[in-house]
């Protein structure tokens, strides 16, 4: 099925869960905050949350750095 | 120069150049109320010009651009509402 | 109305011409206060920018000095001021480009004991602090005292940016409810910066705080700007207000400041500990 990734479309096995996701995508599900349809995923649930079709996902790196 | 509109504020810009003529002229026309009408003098002949485009970017209304002397000239403007 | 100085005229005159400055725009970034907290890689665009526009008053918090490593991004300070105390550089950096501007020292670190008193005697909260301890805390107090915080993060070559409007978008805690573990997200001194992306970023900060102080166009509130520079994209991400937001939402749970002790491992070994901190009390 098709979804779409920070504004790109990706094509990603049906059922794919977002820790599946960010696995795939080679990213530490520590330091990402995600977002599932404009709603916040809970880091607890990313292991729960599966996708579907048509989902956009945008993927939000914390940035902690500006003085320093 | 003889002119039908009554003036409610008067501006004598000679000695400035753009943008400042503009820049000046604008200063004074936030302080007048809606509808009020300002003469503004300059002689510096660009500001002829630009001075009644900025304006009527504006949304003023140029009423008239005319001589006013020697080298000098008049731009009068009515505030938008 | 106002009443400008001929050098002030000349020195705004970009300003004045636009529709939606004017002389009345003008006197009221003339009149307006702004606090910066951190005097680095965001602090100084924003502060640059901010005084160049002529805003009256700029606070400056940084309890620290001046680096080498700093220079590489932090351009209020030059070589000559390594050593001295960073909001003495930006005072100074500040007051040469516009001496209108009154630039307001604070060396000292935010803590829930200070920053109400602090955040109170200003209009807009500009955050350029380098630490999520900090920026939580800043962004639950500018929520609890109604300020308007502008809030921004930047690491290696990526930026976000945010201006949080307390009760009428979202605030920190509504995109990023709570902070990440210590020591997974990399300081800018362990991961590295490219040095222009705390420009692009500090600068933006600049913009947003002189729309809000005009009250013109539209603030990037309940929306992130996102900006991969090695990649050259910017993107917009919409952020709703959650209503079950700890500290801005229906039933707030967080009514205390707090100090998290999230000390990264490079300086320690630190567990993520919430701690009350006494004195916090919001009002």
């Amino acid at each position: 099925m098709d979804i779409s990734v920070n504004g790109s479309q990706r094509a990603v096995a049906a059922g794919q869960t977002v820790a599946g996701l960010l696995a795939e995508l080679e990213m530490n599900p520590d330091v990402v905050n995600v977002q599932l349809n404009g709603e916040i995923v809970p880091r607890s649930r990313f292991g729960e949350v599966s996708l579907k079709d048509g989902d956009q996902v945008e993927i939000l790196m914390f940035m902690g750095g500006g003085a320093r | 120069m003889a002119h039908d509109v009554p003036i409610d504020r008067e501006l004598d810009l000679k000695g400035e150049v753009c943008p400042y003529t503009f820049v000046k002229s604008k200063l004074v026309l936030e302080t007048m109320k809606p509808g009020e009408v300002l003469r503004v003098i300059v002689d510096h002949e660009p500001a002829t010009g630009n001075v009644p485009r900025s304006m009527e970017s504006e949304g003023h209304r140029v009423l008239s651009v005319g001589p006013a002397g020697e080298r000098t000239w008049e731009i009068i403007v009515r505030k938008k509402e | 109305m106002f009443a400008f100085t001929e050098d002030e005229i000349v020195r705004y005159s970009r300003h004045i011409l636009l529709p939606e400055v004017g002389g009345v725009g003008q006197q009221k970034l003339k009149e307006a206060r702004v606090l910066i907290v951190g005097a680095g890689g965001l602090g100084s665009p924003a502060a640059f920018y901010l005084a160049a526009a002529g805003i009256g008053t700029i606070g400056i918090v940084d309890d620290d000095v001046v680096d080498l490593s700093n220079l590489q991004r932090q351009i209020l300070h030059r070589t000559q001021d390594v050593g001295t105390p960073k909001v003495e550089s930006a005072r100074r950096a500040l007051e040469d480009l516009n001496p209108g501007v009154k630039v307001v020292p604070y060396r000292f670190r935010l803590d829930a004991g200070n920053v109400m008193d602090l955040i109170r005697e200003y209009d807009v909260i500009v955050d350029g602090v380098d630490n999520f301890a900090t920026r939580y805390l800043l962004n639950d107090a500018c929520v609890m005292a109604g300020k308007p915080l502008v809030d921004a993060g930047i690491l290696r070559w990526d930026g976000l940016v945010m201006t949080i409007r307390p009760g009428e978008g979202p605030c920190y805690r509504c995109v990023f409810p709570e902070p990440p573990p210590p020591g997974a997200i990399p300081s800018c001194q362990e991961a590295g910066i490219i040095g222009a992306i705390a420009g692009i970023m500090g600068t933006i900060q600049a913009l947003e705080t002189v729309k809000l102080i005009l009250g013109v166009g539209e603030t990037l509130t309940g929306r992130l700007l996102v900006v991969d520079a090695l990649e050259g994209r910017f993107r917009q991400v919409t952020a709703r207000r959650d209503p079950g937001c700890p500290v801005c939402g229906e039933n707030p749970t967080i009514t205390q400041l707090v100090e998290y002790d999230l000390a990264c491992d490079i300086r320690g070994n630190g567990a993520g500990d919430r701690t009350a901190a006494a004195g916090g009390a919001a009002n």
